[in-house]
């Protein structure tokens, strides 16, 4: 267990009597990059003579690890860098050591961490507190794989990070959609559901084969999403969710939710049993293994390529394969590597940001890792795009046609907090009040 | 060695009864049973319920897999181990002497001589153990930031004697308690001088309290996560920290199978080693007879 109370209480008494220092050298550096001012050779140079680089990640899952040290390194090798892999156990460990050596007074260049695989609140949480190096991925030389032109719809992931703008202090890295697999070893092909409704039925007869991950994880939290746009009662799914908290009342908001959380309500005492009470897994491997072992027959995760992966490093089920639920609105997202404001070598994080958007790169992760794509196809030439193609483990059971047409964007992440705080208080407190007291609460209790 | 031991397991067993053999049997059972699925679960590719045993095991897949699996990942640099347990037992020894030394003249002090605030200051040793991890972990990561420590071994071992001291103080004072003045009057009594004393009367009446200290501080430091994490800074890696980074909510994969195995590996080891060096040393000699 985590306490974050204290630890963010603590970095705020801190943070109260802390001295802000820069480093002259890399301050100078920072500016002229950000202004424009500093050729990509020049940047290279630079990155030589930091000679290291230091990336924290999650440290969960063996493939990348591999990755990490087969292909990342010796390719930053080549570039004068040693490339520092550091595993984590969660994103926010990282995003709490930035924000203490900021808080103690470790300004630009002094830090410890030079980039952290993030998105959404951890991303948001530095942004607020000012932790960040600054807009530098459009002023990287792959930055041409990627879609910028906001008139087109689909920039929209590589600007906004859960709705937050993300003013490019972040570089798109992989693409993920939230799929769900079904083990069709005990699910008969006419069973799986493909609503929310349908899900229903199936819970009806099969009582306890289905079960969620427990906000406030992310994979929790965007189950809850695809359930509140799915009972939209203005049917308009999505779109309302893409506003920031300043811009929706509490009525409002609680008024299109509620529908959604009434159908969660409705399917608890089918989900899942632990003793009188529905069980929800803490993350991506409890739920891992609740579906290998056959306690639930569908599994719903961020992962386009999970099924693949696990089948073949046996996390997943034989049977296990992928299918189109909750239709039309199959959340889709992005995740990034971020630059911290006190990055030590910030000059290797941007040589190190760079090689991570080019297409070498990201076919050779697509393929030993199975995490797709963050650089955008249509960007790139043909042939690029046809090796990005080629590199995929595989969709087993679905079509990326299928996946695309059910896609739907993710939430905004100051909503995201409100409708977290929602289900603690609704689904697991079992709450007396009405849903639009407890969101007012939360609106109040997030100082809006 | 191995036959006596044998002889004298079969005078033991001849004594029991069938409820003390089987009582015995069970005890064993729950403390060795939980490394039974650990051990399996670190052999296999694929082990699902209900199966009894892994359906697939990990050598029938090493041959067709691209990556290293299981105990190949386990033992290949890509999963870092080897660095962890260097580093795991090296902050581990050094903190365990540090820990020794701060220790012993503090515990001889609360054992012996009552003083002014004792029993205050007995009250304060026992506060890093109730204070969380995690505030200890930040307040002092700000700290060492300032002082140049954090990201380093002497902020790890600094910090891992917080929660270690108070259990080194209380069980040598116990073992201080237990042993009389008298001994060393008398050697002194006999003309043996006081660095005589310290290491042919004191330090070898101690050395079972010493020795069990001494694990426990080992064990201890070895098992600390966060401070790890927070002061080390990410940038030194311990076995508890590899292992938190592999396991989370409860399912233990492959990889995270094998590498528990390993971190159990230098607390054995050293269990093994005490065990025999406190019954030849101490009890060998007589000392309690």
């Amino acid at each position: 267990m985590k306490p974050k109370v204290s630890i963010s209480t603590l970095l705020a008494i801190f943070a109260a009597t802390s001295v802000w220092a820069d480093d002259a050298g890399d301050a100078a550096f920072r500016d002229a990059f950000l202004s424009g001012g500093a050729d990509w050779p020049a940047v290279e140079a630079r990155a030589a003579e930091e000679g290291e680089v230091n990336i924290f990640y999650w440290g969960g899952n063996d493939l990348l690890n591999i990755w990490m040290d087969r292909v990342v390194a010796p390719a930053m090798a080549e570039r004068g860098v040693t490339l520092n892999p550091v595993r984590i156990t969660g994103t926010k460990d990282a995003v709490d050591l930035v924000l203490a050596e900021k808080n103690s007074g470790k300004g630009i260049g002094q830090g410890s961490v030079d980039m952290i695989w993030i998105n959404g609140e951890n991303f948001a949480t530095l942004k607020r507190q000012d932790a960040l190096f600054g807009s530098f991925a459009q002023s990287l030389p792959n930055s041409v794989n990627l879609e910028w032109d906001e008139s087109d719809p689909r920039a929209l992931l590589n600007v906004r990070d859960f709705g937050v703008p993300n003013d490019s202090a972040e570089v798109p890295w992989s693409g993920e959609q939230y799929v769900c697999a079904v083990n069709s070893a005990r699910v008969a092909d006419g069973d799986v559901p493909s609503t929310f409704a349908e899900l229903k039925a199936y819970l009806a007869e099969n009582p306890g084969k289905f079960t969620y991950v427990k906000p406030p994880h992310y994979l929790g939290n965007t189950f809850v999403q695809a359930a509140v746009y799915a009972h939209n009662p203005d049917g308009t799914g999505a779109a309302p969710f893409q506003q920031s908290i300043d811009d929706i009342a509490p009525e409002e908001l609680a008024r299109l939710i509620a529908p959604g959380f009434e159908y969660l309500q409705s399917i608890e005492p089918n989900l899942l049993d632990a003793g009188g009470s529905p069980r929800y897994p803490e993350d991506n491997k409890a739920l891992d293994g609740l579906f290998l072992n056959g306690e639930i027959d569908f599994s719903c995760k961020f992962g386009l390529y999970a099924v693949a992966k696990g089948l073949e490093t046996g996390t997943y089920p034989e049977a296990a394969r992928q299918f189109i639920f909750p239709e039309n609105t199959m959340i889709k997202n992005k995740n990034y590597l971020v630059i911290p404001g006190n990055a030590p070598n910030a000059a290797a994080a941007l040589v190190l940001a760079n090689w991570m958007t080019s297409v070498d790169s990201q076919v050779s992760k697509l393929e030993s890792v199975g995490m797709p794509s963050g650089i955008d196809g249509w960007k790139l030439g043909a042939d690029d795009a046809e090796r990005l193609a080629a590199a995929s483990p595989g969709l087993v059971g679905v079509t990326q046609a299928e996946l695309d047409a059910n896609a739907a964007p993710d939430t905004n992440a100051t909503l995201v907090d409100v409708i977290e705080a929602t289900w603690l208080e609704v689904i697991e407190r079992d709450t007396a009040a009405s849903i639009e007291e407890v969101v007012t609460a939360a609106y109040a209790n997030l100082g809006k | 060695m191995q036959r006596g031991n044998q002889r004298g397991n079969e005078a033991l067993s001849a004594r029991l009864s069938p409820f003390q053999k089987i009582y015995l049997l069970l005890v064993a059972g729950f403390i060795v049973g939980p490394f039974l699925p650990v051990i399996v679960q670190s052999l296999a590719f694929r082990w699902a319920w209900p199966e009894l045993l892994p359906g697939t095991w990990w050598l029938e897949q090493r041959e067709t897999s691209m990556i290293p699996l299981a105990w190949d990942y386990v033992l290949s640099p890509y999963s870092r181990v080897w660095e962890a347990t260097v580093n795991t037992v090296f902050i581990g020894s050094v903190v365990t002497v540090i820990c020794l030394a701060i220790c012993l003249p503090v515990a001889r002090l609360l054992a012996r001589d009552s003083f002014a605030g004792k029993s205050a200051f007995e009250f304060f040793l026992s506060l890093p153990l109730i204070v969380p991890e995690a505030a200890i972990g930040i307040a002092l990561l700000m700290i060492f930031i300032r002082l140049g420590l954090a990201g380093g071994y002497v902020g790890i071992i600094v910090a891992h004697l917080i929660p270690t001291i108070p259990y080194m103080v209380r069980m040598l004072a116990a073992v201080y308690q237990g042993l009389g003045r008298e001994f060393e009057e008398q050697a002194m009594i006999l003309g043996a001088r006081p660095s005589q004393i310290l290491w042919r009367v004191t330090l070898p009446m101690l050395l079972p309290g010493v020795v069990a200290g001494a694990l426990f501080t080992f064990l201890v430091s070895t098992n600390i996560f966060l401070l790890t994490f927070f002061l080390g800074q990410g940038q030194v890696i311990t076995l508890p920290t590899l292992l938190f980074s592999k396991i989370s909510g409860g399912n233990l994969d492959t990889t995270a199978a094998a590498i528990t195995l390993i971190v159990t590996l230098p607390g054995i080891i050293l269990l093994i080693i005490s065990e025999r060096f406190i019954k030849e040393e101490a009890f060998g000699k007589g000392f309690g007879s």
